[in-house]
């Protein structure tokens, strides 16, 4: 973002508009202010100012919609530029040539604002639509809609360097030159108008999905990237040949072909009364696998919460009485303040010679003082609270030395003390979790390499088109997901969110690794986007980045458990690699010696789970048939490019 | 009630900004280095979006912006990298230091090991980074959290620039993210320091008239890779 050094004179101005982006804090996101067009002498300009709180509109009595202003119309007066002493929010603007794209999203009450950087803003239209808007900056830049989606338009550069090409170079025509004309000549007889149309449409693709200027060090850090996640990038499936440029390609080398989506509605949270019903006269629960699936379907009430989760974490056990987890819990309070007891006795002088529990203790007193202060449980300056996430971080660490602790583990722990607001509980709870995440968190990186693989294995199956142009940007590592995966998506989510999705994740339904298809189905939101916008590695991290607090749970979640049935119905032809993620048995179609290979993806033993569906078959010839359906697939996720 | 609304400026920094349309601003890459909780991110979104957050998260992988600056006449953006500092996430972390045009050494002058760490955040960078001749490098090292009362310092202005002055010379800025000082300075200092560098070098321009995106930069090489674009036209 630029900051101005002369007045600019507004052009266009519409109030009640609330501006999130990936600097806007949380709490900046409630306030309203006015998304304008500002012309400024070197261009013009969408700004964002937030209205001071005292200051009410005073256009009421005007229309509230969208009206053409000189910079003399009153307006809602703003704030002044920059942070003020209160860290308010302050104005954001992107230049128009800076502007990649737009989305007019959920009915035209929001829209995304993509940036050529990556950088991704979203406007909330609170008083009326974002339609006025559309149609004002359709007056001041050329804009193409998309073909694939129909709220979702490019804008078009002024001065493109494509176009001053000679068509000769753009490779038009992907088939045979001679045969493509016969093909034209012979359907424009037929039907003249859609053959026409189409023609052009092909010269419009040119120009939208041109490839991104060849970026070396890009190239460069996602190669070495590549090396230290230890996934080798994937071969294309399909051999590559001319014209594909522009082409976003098909689907022709994956062998799977998933049948339709199907719809998957979300039910109501686990109540009260049902719960009680679950228990019996001596309080065990009768019937956790239907707990279990309430709960992935709706969540838990936020009352109950607090009750369920101890057993969703392992804390207690689902079969216990009631009396035997009073007991339970006493047993498990003093096992946690035994543990306490053992780095709370430590002295300065036996701290000063043992260096490894130094540096956690700093780092955990580092990232207490950064994690969720925003939220009120953990406001202000020497909140309890804090003191309570830092004691049982330490005492984790006396728990698990070997782990100790990690960057992102407050991030796991935080929610949970929140809710259970019992130091001990929050412990064992969080140990639940840890049991269930921990390979995150290992020196080797290995659970999260062998993720972003499987991740990366899914998406050859559930998204070709998107797994290919990965490929093709040096995005096949996947490590644009590695925040979500690293913290199961509590940076993503607000407080609210992030416990309903865990509480789903934890019930280990509809099959294991479903987190991995929740990624699958956020990226499958986001994959127009990132592709029709053209972007290459440093753009597609920062618009997955700006995504924070952007992601729709319940429509994520529907379409997450809609692909796990997609797969499921095609379950026989999946190949192994793609089964064993989801909770399979491998069909072992393949030789049990490749598994012996160093390869990436055969470290992929996520939370000890052995995925034996790797193999190395690169030495053969890329079209060769291997008689079963996961050929074509397999080699492209080939391990073995070293 | 109602205010006369036209557009607020800041107070104008040097010139406008008239390079933004039609002509080249020269691409950086920046990277931030230095041990957790200094202020690594608190810098970078001071400078990019002149804000401070109190109560900001601790980055978890990697993150950037991009800021256009103008120093002496010439137009830059600024793409800044921020990473996680734990050693844990070393081996995701170093790619990214590949093919940087400015480092930035970071410590807080309230944290010792912090100051202590320098160097091996240096040669972490300069291994990974994979630059040929480290003193010509143009690194900077910046001391932040001086708004800390004075008590609280434990890094002596004086022992930071002897450090420097023992390590290639960086120039040495003390800063505070939460109050502003000294930020944009640091970061124009950099450009700067790039810019001397640059222009020591002595080369004349290569002009590719096909594609600017790929010249060369001398001073940094390696075996592996492609091309650097410490001068890449955008």
């Amino acid at each position: 973002m630029f900051e101005p050094t002369e007045q600019g004179k507004d052009v266009f101005t519409h109030g009640g508009v609330v501006l999130r982006g990936a600097n806007t804090r949380e709490d900046d996101a409630q306030s309203t202010g006015t998304l304008n067009i500002v012309e400024y002498s070197y261009g013009k300009c969408i700004e964002w100012k937030p209205v001071e709180v005292s200051v009410v509109s005073e256009n009421q009595d005007q229309d509230p919609e969208w009206s053409l202003v000189d910079s003399h119309t009153r307006r809602t007066r703003t704030s002044s530029e920059g942070p003020d002493s209160l860290g308010r929010a302050r104005t954001v603007r992107i230049m128009l040539t800076d502007l990649k794209s737009f989305r007019v999203h959920h009915g035209g009450q929001q829209l995304i604002l993509m940036q050529k950087d990556g950088t991704t803003y979203v406007a909330f239209f609170q008083l009326s639509n974002a339609e006025n808007f559309v149609n004002s900056m359709k007056a001041f830049m050329k804009l193409k809609r998309s073909r694939v989606d129909k709220n979702f338009y490019h804008v078009m550069d002024e001065f493109n360097p494509v176009l001053e090409n000679s068509f000769s170079h753009l490779d038009l025509f992907q088939e045979n030159t001679s045969d493509y004309v016969w093909k034209f000549v012979r359907n424009l007889h037929n039907r003249p108008y859609e053959t026409t149309l189409e023609a052009f449409s092909k010269l419009a693709d040119i120009w939208l999905y041109k490839e991104p200027v060849k970026r070396p060090v890009e190239e460069a850090v996602a190669d070495l990237l590549n090396r230290s996640l230890t996934i080798d990038v994937p071969h294309p499936p399909v051999s590559v040949s001319s014209g594909e440029e522009y082409e976003v390609i098909g689907d022709a080398g994956s062998s799977v072909v998933l049948p339709p989506r199907p719809p998957c509605p979300r039910g109501a949270p686990l109540s009260q009364e049902q719960w009680d019903r679950f228990k019996d006269p001596e309080g065990r629960v009768t019937n956790p696998k239907a707990v279990r699936e309430i709960i992935f379907r709706g969540g838990i009430c936020a009352s109950l919460r607090f009750e369920v989760w101890k057993f969703l974490l392992n804390y207690y056990p689902w079969n216990s009485t009631t009396a035997e987890r009073i007991e339970l819990r006493k047993k498990k309070t003093d096992e946690y303040f035994m543990m306490k007891l053992q780095w709370r006795s430590m002295t300065p002088a036996q701290e000063n010679r043992f260096s490894d529990y130094r540096d956690r203790k700093s780092l955990i007193e580092k990232d207490v003082n950064r994690t969720d202060r925003t939220r009120v449980y953990y406001a202000g300056d020497n909140n309890p609270h804090l003191a309570q996430l830092y004691d049982i971080l330490m005492t984790y660490v006396m728990y698990n030395f070997d782990l100790g602790y990690v960057q992102g583990m407050s991030d796991l722990l935080s929610p949970i003390l929140c809710l259970m607001d019992s130091e001990v509980d929050a412990f064992w709870c969080f140990v639940g979790f840890m049991n269930k995440v921990s390979t995150n968190f290992e020196m080797d990186q290995a659970g999260m390499k062998a993720q972003l693989c499987q991740l990366n294995a899914l998406l050859s199956v559930t998204e070709p088109q998107l797994f290919n142009y990965l490929y093709k940007n040096d995005s096949g590592n996947m490590f644009f997901c590695f925040r979500w995966l690293l913290v199961l998506f509590k940076r993503e989510f607000n407080s609210i969110d992030i416990m309903k999705l865990w509480e789903i994740l934890w019930t280990d339904l509809p099959c294991k690794n479903f987190h991995l298809l929740v990624c699958a189905a956020i990226l499958d939101t986001e994959k127009t986007m990132l592709m029709e916008n053209r972007y290459g590695f440093t753009e597609i991290l920062k618009h997955i980045n700006d995504l924070s607090l952007h992601i729709e749970l319940p429509w994520t979640l529907s379409k997450a458990e809609g692909i796990y049935h997609q797969l499921m119905a095609v379950e026989s032809q999946l190949p192994d690699s793609v089964r064993v993620i989801i909770g399979l048995e491998p069909l072992n179609k393949t030789p049990a010696s490749d598994l012996e290979d160093e390869s990436a993806c055969a470290g992929a033993h996520a939370n000890g789970e052995n995925s034996n569906g790797i193999r190395r078959d690169s030495d053969k010839s890329e079209n060769v048939k291997f008689g079963n359906n996961e050929v074509s697939y397999e080699r492209g996720l080939s391990v073995s490019y070293i | 009630m109602a205010a006369n609304n036209s557009v607020q400026t800041t107070t104008p920094r040097g010139s406008s900004l008239p390079n933004r349309n039609s002509q080249r601003s020269t691409l950086l890459k920046v990277v931030i280095l230095g041990d957790g909780g200094v202020g690594k991110s608190c810098l970078m979104n001071r400078f990019v979006s002149n804000h401070f957050d109190e109560h900001s998260f601790h980055t978890i992988g990697v993150e950037f912006l991009n800021k256009d600056i103008e120093i002496n006449g010439e137009a830059y953006t600024l793409q800044i990298w921020d990473t996680a500092g734990q050693e844990r996430f070393k081996t995701l972390r170093t790619p990214f230091y590949r093919g940087s045009d400015i480092c930035l050494l970071t410590y807080a002058v309230d944290d010792r090991a912090s100051f202590r760490n320098l160097a091996l955040w240096r040669s972490e960078f300069l291994y990974y980074a994979d630059v040929e001749e480290g003193s010509t490098f143009p690194f900077i090292v910046v001391g932040n959290k001086v708004d800390v009362p004075e008590s609280e310092k434990q890094v002596p202005t004086e022992e930071a620039r002897a450090w420097c002055a023992e390590n290639g010379d960086p120039p040495l800025v003390e800063t505070s993210a939460k109050d502003a000082t000294n930020v944009e300075a640091a970061f124009g200092a950099a450009v700067a320091a790039w810019a001397r560098l640059e222009a020591k070098l002595d080369r004349p321009l290569i002009e590719d008239t096909v594609d600017l995106s790929k010249q060369q930069s001398p001073h940094r090489s390696s075996c592996c890779m492609p091309g650097t674009e410490s001068n890449k036209v955008i």
